[in-house]
């Protein structure tokens, strides 16, 4: 059975092809005006890539920000239960999913069966957020997919001290004009967003092992320094982990129909 | 006689002196001055209180006390530019309460932070709050809401009260109420329905603020947000009382004081 899952994001969206257990395509764009139009196009693209037909597919899910203003024959699916779902499903061993998108931390706890027992969210603030290190790392002058390579050639790290991402912008930029490097402004930044991110996940303290999702945990600089701050077992998603809501979307459509 | 306060703030450093003519003190002189901020504080001071004492053709060695205030207050006084620091919540306080005796409560909003102060019917300070921790409810969301709707932060306040058709902003967060403004504002939405949301916006993350601490008769803003007509008028509105203006530039309250409680020391000593 074909079920597609798409995750209408505040920032991006994704959609994802699955054919039970093989996935067969996946598109992520950015989420620009129309939530519909911009949902439509990576829709075509999934079906294009992989050579799927509209009429093969048997499921389509939406999760996300934008979910409710998606028209059309869509499964309407609540995004902590995705991300939940997109976690247990497979990696069966974490007992948590700490989630980071573009505008929200979301820590998720679950249990054997793979159900959402509690989770915390932080969307109101953007501290933390891929959001917040996107302007931070711009401020530094480094695109944020080069975040991981920059931090690297860090020699003399400096720490960040503002939770607010509007104060942090200025605390960013006195540093440049201190004479630090991008690299070692870059360090204090991750170590910063892992620390946010781990105060949020230690508030549920039993847990053993983890997995984390959304775009900012395609960053591998911010997960080891996660890893490192949570004295947990972190198991890396085995996709994309900015498609996990997406993929969950997927799963929980299929399981109901 | 001459005492002096330098207040540095985020955007601007004020010097304030006060000037005690020999004899009989009935008549006190105040003098003032303002400049942008220089990346160093003690620059800053060393600048805007240099600059203050030519324009009334006054040397250094004149002043009997000065206090300094503000960001590197410390730092200002070791080098030698001030006899004594004092924070900056004492200092707004005693500020206000100098040049208007029934000011029990002060709203001092700066470019970096909001603060609520309580001050005493004989000017001591009860009470105070702080955000300096989210730039929500401080000048600086007015700043980065300004230059997103593409209006200068002084005009901001004028525009919000041609507003017809107030806009509710959901977002509290900087960050996210930029998102939210830019959205709306490329779908049509007008400058001054925006602004209206924002000063909206600002004045109820002042009024949590000043919760905390309590609200009490005679209230006074200070700092640069005072400058904010539509920001003051919601305020009023929600505290259901009229807010009082200072009789210096709401900016200088700070520097005011500072000189005040250096007056005060020197009288004191």
């Amino acid at each position: 059975m074909i079920v597609l899952g798409i995750d209408a994001g505040n920032l991006f969206s994704k959609a994802v092809l699955l054919d039970e257990d093989c996935l067969l395509s996946s598109s992520i764009s950015e989420t620009t005006g129309n939530v519909c139009s911009c949902v439509d196009s990576i829709v075509s693209e999934v079906l294009e890539k992989s050579g799927v037909t509209r009429e093969d597919v048997k499921l389509f899910a939406v999760t996300g920000g934008g979910s409710e203003l998606i028209e059309g024959l869509y499964l309407r699916e609540d995004d902590v239960l995705c991300i939940a779902a997109a976690g247990a499903y497979y990696l069966p061993d974490v007992e948590m999913v700490v989630d980071i998108g573009g505008q929200s931390i979301t820590s998720i706890l679950i249990d054997e069966d793979g159900d959402v027992v509690d989770f915390m969210r932080n969307d109101k603030c953007a501290s933390g957020s891929g959001r917040f290190l996107e302007i931070l790392s711009g401020a530094a002058g480094i695109p944020i997919k080069d975040l991981s390579n920059a931090v690297e050639l860090a020699e003399n790290p400096v720490k960040i001290r503002s939770q607010c991402g509007v104060f942090a912008e200025s605390e960013v930029i006195s540093y440049l004009n201190e004479g630090k490097k991008p690299a070692d402004i870059l360090w204090g930044l991750c170590d910063a967003v892992a620390g946010i991110v781990a105060a949020q996940a230690r508030r549920f303290p039993g847990v053993k092992k983890y997995t984390i999702t959304g775009g900012v945990a395609r960053i591998d600089a911010l997960t080891s320094r996660i890893e490192n701050k949570l004295e947990k077992e972190y198991l890396k998603f085995p996709h994309d982990p900015m498609l996990g809501a997406a993929l969950g979307a997927a799963l929980i459509a299929r399981l109901e129909s | 006689m001459l005492f002096g306060g330098i207040d540095i703030g985020s955007l601007t450093a004020q010097a304030v002196i006060i000037e005690e003519p020999d004899g009989k003190s009935a008549r006190l002189k105040i003098h003032t001055k303002s400049i942008r901020v220089k990346p160093d504080p003690v620059e800053s001071a060393k600048e805007v209180m240099g600059a203050l004492l030519k324009d009334i053709g006054i040397n250094w060695e004149y002043m009997k006390y000065v206090v300094s205030t503000g960001y590197g207050r410390e730092r200002v006084q070791q080098e030698g530019l001030s006899h004594d620091n004092i924070s900056e919540i004492s200092c707004h306080g005693a500020g206000a309460f100098a040049l208007y005796p029934n000011v029990r409560t002060v709203i001092d909003i700066g470019g970096q932070d909001a603060k609520v102060i309580r001050v005493g019917p004989g000017g001591e300070l009860e009470n105070f709050v702080m955000n300096d921790k989210c730039a929500a409810g401080t000048g600086r969301f007015l700043e980065v809401m300004s230059k997103t709707i593409g209006t200068d932060y002084e005009k901001l306040g004028f525009l919000a009260l041609k507003s017809r058709n107030r806009f509710e902003l959901s977002s509290r967060c900087s960050i996210f109420a930029e998102n939210e403004v830019l959205h709306y504002l490329q779908r049509g939405a007008s400058v001054e329905d925006l602004a209206a949301g924002i000063s909206r916006s600002m004045a109820d993350r002042v009024m949590a603020l000043a919760r905390r601490v309590g609200v009490e008769r005679e209230v006074m803003m200070t700092g640069g947000v005072a400058k904010n007509v539509a920001v003051k008028a919601e305020l009023e509105k929600k505290l259901g009382l009229r807010i009082v203006s200072p009789s210096l530039d709401p900016q200088l309250i700070g520097a005011y004081g500072a000189a005040v409680l250096a007056r005060r020391s020197w009288r004191e000593s």
